[in-house]
């Protein structure tokens, strides 16, 4: 309602000052024929002036005062007739009244009526975020986090509280830099490093990477019981085709985890998905059929897989991570010549590519294959 | 409740232009005062609702109220506070209220300005300015409202574009705004001369600093554009032949013109329809670059996400006005009586050359600009019309008229002597030859354009510092005469000559860009790179983080020979909430030139690719801008224009008494 | 324009009548609008560059070494860095493809899957050699003739690249 009273104030002030011109006592005409006068007075003036101070030659002062004044005079021979009777004049300020009193209420109305909104108040943001702390929406205390943030860059302890929140939002790339800005500004423990090296993972599509399994470790090394970053780094050897030891590592998890912990049941999910122990039929998964067989026909069924995969690798495309899986497992295998070979033919193969060159190197170096001869 | 008090505000600011435009005019046809003193209040009282309008707007920003769906669009909380004002006008919503609110600014300042006006001639104008607004009025609620809201808010706005984020925003829109709408008042005054059917030097005298007013903005806004472009941009380039770049060119073209030709319609009484068409040709020029900039027809480096329904309203608008400008023009312009005809050796007869060379020069701009747009229409084809075709047609059209500049210059008015002319000249052009040859000499097998340039722009500065100094020594002796008449000198012929010697400044700094080098090089830390005479050496690469952005920066160490500079910084942002990458150049001012260093891609290796350049006496480009615009800015100071036309009765009489009627 | 001028005619011309005055002028302004005529026709055929699509070029059956822009999507995938600042990539409208090969920096825009606009020679068969990269500098922005190729093509939905939509990633 209040909107509304200033609106129409508003209106009849503005309507006010278009009428008051035309409340003029008597009629007066234009002095245009004065001004112009008035102009060419001047400029006969000024020529006089600049004369004085020889700014012009008197021979051409006298011809330019002769200019103007012929053209003051023709200006005081334009003067218009100034006529019109009172009544025309009277009629003609009702008109403007009444287009002043119609108009522009009409199309402030129409135009206001068709785009705006009365009854929306102003939000500023810091009084959103003062006020009714308990309604506050969740979106609002992270923009306020960030807000604070990004005026305290160096502040640890917010990273620290901001990365998870971007992580269960999956943000997966804002999440991996909240934690490395947690790390770098004090917040460096092991649940720290878990956290950036899961994001690094969720982040490349589920992909353990070499970054995320360098964070990893280092929260095992600081906390070799870190259940977050052994679990991914099991992952991770599940990943690279080493299975028995993907299996090994979630089931020393399971027994040394606290009675209660939540995350068992996601620990113990995924060991029976390993095994192939769950439904879906066998064929479907090779790494779960192998899974299922006894240990003998287990290497042997392996070592096909393997060799199968060398195989198609050889023949053509690949990506550095299809090669690094094939070279660890040669080496799990033992075949540590067949994965120096590996290395050279990845090598060649990918030459064109020099970040899966450097992936396929920082295998090579972490698994001590940089220096194997042909 | 603010904001939709601003909404209202405008909206009532539509009305309030509706009734400027109409009322006045009447008054104007039958001689009726207070019919014309509407035109005034109207003036004044739309100028205060769109300044409340902006307001409201402004607040909105400063608030971050994410409930205006314009600030949810162009703002950012985390945003420094300079970045949130400038963001109300570094969008297309706010930049068109801005619009209107200097277009209502001019009108308010004509209406106020009771002295310097025949009260016929401003009735008439503050209609046609009505008009303009109401036009702009409409645009900018109907299509472009930038009090929309956005119901529920949303929590965080999505940021300023990155690249706007600097201060030459700040600075470069409001200042070509002031250019374009200025001559919006021009229009305005031409169109009301037409109507009314009356023009003379008083008109002439009425719209000059009107004139010079927007022209010295212009020239400012272009300047700071072209400015902004070079260290934004990153390609080390200040001018472009861009759409968008032309856009602005051409009203300052045109505008030149008219700044010259109303000269000589105030002392001469002559040009009279050429005046009023150039006056028509300017604004609609503007009119057409707002066009340009605000629809996409023509695809452009840097210009705000378009839309065409907004185009056809511009285009619609720009139509009108022109083509209704024109129409009266050609029904009205045989009426007005003609003007006196001179000799061609004379001051008018320069001025008359000056104008036919850059209103040529307009037209090949034009062209260059319009061509590729004509030519999808009518074949189908798209072709791209680029800097070849400026250099190839504008600058050798340019260059003559600039040779003849100062000589035009020493030209008396009436009956002018070509030879005495010439002869006034030779000592300028004496040392432009001079300085042309010691600079071949020195640069030997450099580019041949380059010293020839500089000659050319030492000719300029030598014949404006000549003439000023003929007009002050001239029959005169000793020191204090010479201090006196100095004085006495009238503030427009310093202004002249300034803004010529400003031309000349700017000529030498363009020349100069023949001999700028540029490197690339892939960079370490500790490598370095040489381009002319800088060499630079990659200190170190780290990460920043500013409020809004990321940034990698990398730190060079600077040297000119054996000459240690200070250091260099050069950046890749990354601003986040766009997730936009810019790239800030890093910039070392060394005298006159500059070392400009600027980043591009990582390698991944720890190795970043750099572009360094040498840009000798790349200032001078802007050095003269400004001081063109200084001398403008001169010129509107002189006292003729304020003591112009109506001291009303009581001062005029005395001076009426004082010169015997002839 | 009533009055025009030469600066050339000398004193021994000044006593010409009112009408002849007005002749000169028109006619020193005839000349130098026709000179100004002249440059714009020559600069035209000299300085000018037609623009097409990748399918364009097909089509048309354009002569290897035109000078020309060329216009499309930057192919995901297709980017390869070389040695030194060399880059080659594909530009596509998704029906025909030229490979391009620059050497210099890329300006910040310049993304994979993204719209570019390249100015250089054509080579022949489906090469093109740039002198000149432009990408957009408004990451909702597609260069106008892009999006007509586009269009063209059939693989434009308007509306899906420009459209901000409102809480952007959040």
């Amino acid at each position: 309602m209040l909107i509304w009273i200033i609106f129409a104030a508003m209106t009849g002030a503005v309507v006010f000052a278009l009428l008051w011109p035309l409340n003029r006592g008597p009629r007066e005409a234009f002095a245009d024929t004065a001004d112009a006068a008035s102009l060419y007075r001047a400029q006969l003036g000024e020529i006089d002036r600049d004369v004085a101070r020889a700014l012009i030659a008197p021979a051409e002062a006298e011809a330019a005062k002769a200019e103007a004044a012929r053209r003051l005079l023709r200006a005081a021979g334009d003067e218009v007739g100034a006529a019109g009777e009172t009544e025309a004049s009277l009629r003609r300020r009702r008109a403007s009244s009444a287009l002043a009193l119609s108009c522009v209420p009409l199309l402030a109305l129409l135009v206001y009526g068709a785009f705006g909104s009365p009854n929306a108040p102003d939000l500023p943001l810091s009084a959103r975020i003062e006020k009714e702390p308990s309604r506050q929406d969740f979106a609002m205390s992270l923009a306020r986090i960030e807000a604070h943030l990004a005026a305290n860059p160096a502040d640890g302890r917010g990273w620290s509280v901001l990365a998870p929140v971007y992580l269960r939002q999956g943000r997966f790339e804002d999440a991996a830099r909240a934690f490395a800005s947690a790390i770098r500004h004090g917040q460096d423990g092991a649940e720290m490093f878990a956290g950036q090296g899961e994001a690094q993972i969720l982040a490349a599509g589920g992909v353990v990477t070499a970054a995320a399994r360098e964070s990893l470790s280092e929260a095992v090394r600081r906390d070799p019981r870190n259940p977050r970053a052994r679990f991914f780094l099991a992952i991770g050897q599940e990943q690279d085709g080493d299975l028995p030891g993907a299996a090994a590592a979630l089931r020393a998890l399971l027994q040394e985890a606290p009675p209660g912990a939540e995350w068992t049941e996601t620990v113990r999910q995924r060991l029976q998905s390993l095994p192939g122990t769950g439904p879906g039929a066998p064929g479907d998964d090779p790494a779960e059929a192998i899974a299922k067989l006894p240990s003998g026909a287990q290497q042997e069924a392996i070592r096909g897989m393997v060799d199968g995969l060398a195989a198609r690798l050889r023949d053509g495309g690949g990506s550095a991570a299809e090669w690094g899986r094939l070279i660890r497992s040669q080496l799990v295998l033992g075949d540590r010549d067949a994965a120096a070979s590996s290395l050279r033919t990845a090598r060649e193969r990918l030459a064109q590519d020099a970040a899966a060159l450097t992936q396929i190197n920082a295998l090579a170096a972490e698994l001590g294959l940089k220096d194997a001869t042909p | 409740m603010i904001v939709e008090i601003g909404h209202f505000a405008l909206a009532l600011a539509l009305g309030v232009a509706v009734v400027q435009s109409v009322v006045p005019l009447w008054g104007v046809a039958r001689q009726d005062r207070a019919l014309a003193g509407v035109g005034q209040a109207a003036a004044l009282a739309s100028f205060l609702l769109v300044c409340l309008a902006f307001a409201a707007l402004t607040l909105s920003y400063l608030r971050s109220d994410f409930s205006v769906e314009n600030v949810v669009a162009n703002s950012h909380s985390t945003q420094p506070l300079i970045y949130k004002i400038t963001s109300v006008w570094g969008n297309h919503e706010g930049s068109m209220l801005l619009w209107v609110l200097i277009l209502t600014l001019f009108g308010a300042l004509v209406a106020l300005s009771r002295r310097s006006l025949p009260e016929r001639l401003r009735a008439g104008t503050l209609a046609a300015q009505g008009m303009v607004t109401v036009a702009f009025l409409a645009f900018t609620l109907l299509t472009s409202n930038p009090f929309r809201r956005m119901l529920p808010a949303p929590a965080e706005g999505q940021d300023l574009n990155p690249l706007l984020q600097d201060l030459g925003l700040a600075i470069h829109p409001p200042l070509l705004y002031v250019g374009y709408v200025g001559f919006s008042i021009t229009y305005a005054f031409a169109v009301a001369a037409l109507i009314d059917g009356r023009i003379d030097a008083v008109w002439a005298r009425a719209v000059r600093p009107w004139t010079l007013l927007a022209w010295v903005f212009l020239t400012l806004g272009i300047a700071m554009g072209s400015y902004w472009a070079y260290y934004e941009l990153g390609w080390g380039g200040w001018w472009f032949w861009d759409p968008v770049e032309n856009a602005s060119l051409m009203p300052w073209l045109a505008g030149t013109a008219l700044i010259h030709s109303t000269v000589v319609m105030e002392k001469r009484d002559a040009l009279k329809v050429w005046t009023i068409l150039l006056a028509i040709l300017t604004f609609s020029l503007s009119l057409l670059g707002t066009f340009i900039v605000r629809s996409g027809v023509l695809t452009s480096v840097h210009s705000f996400a378009t839309d065409p329904a907004r185009g056809l309203f511009i285009l619609i608008i720009l139509v009108v006005f022109v083509g209704g400008s024109l129409a009266l023009f050609a029904w009205r312009a045989p009426l007005l009586r003609q003007g006196g005809i001179f000799a061609p050796v004379s001051r008018e007869g320069a001025l008359v050359v000056n104008n036919v060379f850059i209103a040529t020069s307009c037209a090949t701009v034009f062209i260059g600009t319009l061509y590729p747009l004509a030519l999808e229409m009518i074949t189908g084809d798209k072709i791209s019309v680029g800097p070849p075709f400026f250099n190839a047609t504008f600058i050798p059209l340019l260059v003559p008229l600039l040779l003849l500049l100062p000589i035009g210059q020493s030209l008396a008015w009436k009956r002018g002597d070509l030879l005495g002319a010439a002869q006034r000249t030779m000592l300028a052009f004496a040392i432009a030859i001079a300085v042309t040859v010691i600079v071949f000499a020195i640069r030997w097998g450099g580019p041949v354009l380059a010293p020839l340039g500089v000659g050319l722009g030492v000719f300029l500065i030598a014949g404006a510092a000549f003439d000023l100094g003929e007009r002050i020594m001239a029959r005169a002796s000793g020191l204090p005469a010479i201090w006196a008449r100095a004085v006495g000198l009238p503030r427009s012929a310093w202004g002249t000559a300034l803004a010529h010697a400003g031309v000349g400044i700017s000529v030498i700094g363009i020349a100069a860009t023949a001999w700028s080098t540029e490197a690339i090089g892939v960079l370490r830390p500790g490598d370095s790179l040489t381009s002319g005479r800088y060499r630079v050496t990659l200190e170190s690469v780290t990460p920043r983080t500013g409020p809004n952005f990321r940034a990698e920066v990398a730190r060079f160490s600077l040297a000119s020979g054996d000459r240690v500079l200070l250091p260099v910084e050069a950046a890749k942002r990354l601003y986040i909430a766009r997730n936009m990458p810019t790239t800030e150049a890093g910039i070392r001012t060394d005298g006159l030139s500059q070392a400009y260093v600027s980043l591009g891609e990582p390698q991944g290796d720890g190795s970043i690719a750099v572009r360094l350049y040498d840009k000798p006496l790349v200032l001078l480009i802007w050095i003269g801008a400004l001081v063109m615009a200084f001398g403008g800015g001169l010129s509107l100071t002189d006292r003729r224009f304020r003591l112009a036309a109506p001291r009303r009765r009581a001062a005029v009489v005395p001076q009426a008494a004082a010169q015997p009627a002839e | 324009m009533t009055a025009l001028d030469p600066t050339r005619s000398g004193p021994a011309r000044r006593r010409m009548t009112r009408k002849q005055k007005r002749l000169a002028m028109l006619a020193a302004g005839g000349l130098v609008l026709a000179i100004a005529a002249a440059l714009v026709l020559v600069a035209m055929r000299d300085t000018i560059v037609f623009f097409y699509g990748p399918t364009e070029i097909a089509e048309k059956g354009i002569a290897p070494g035109t000078r020309m822009r060329l216009g499309g999507l930057v192919e995901k995938g297709s980017v390869q860095k070389g040695p030194g600042q060399r880059v080659v990539f594909s530009v596509t409208d998704s029906k025909s493809t030229v490979k391009v090969s620059y050497e210099g920096l890329l300006p910040d825009l310049f993304r994979e899957g993204q719209g570019v606009v390249t100015e250089g020679v054509f080579e022949g068969g489906s090469s093109f050699r740039a002198d000149s990269v432009l990408a957009k500098h408004d990451e909702t922005y597609m260069p106008r003739e892009v999006a007509d190729t586009l269009k063209k093509q059939g693989h434009w939905q308007p509306g899906e690249a420009p459209a901000p939509s409102a809480p952007a990633k959040r």
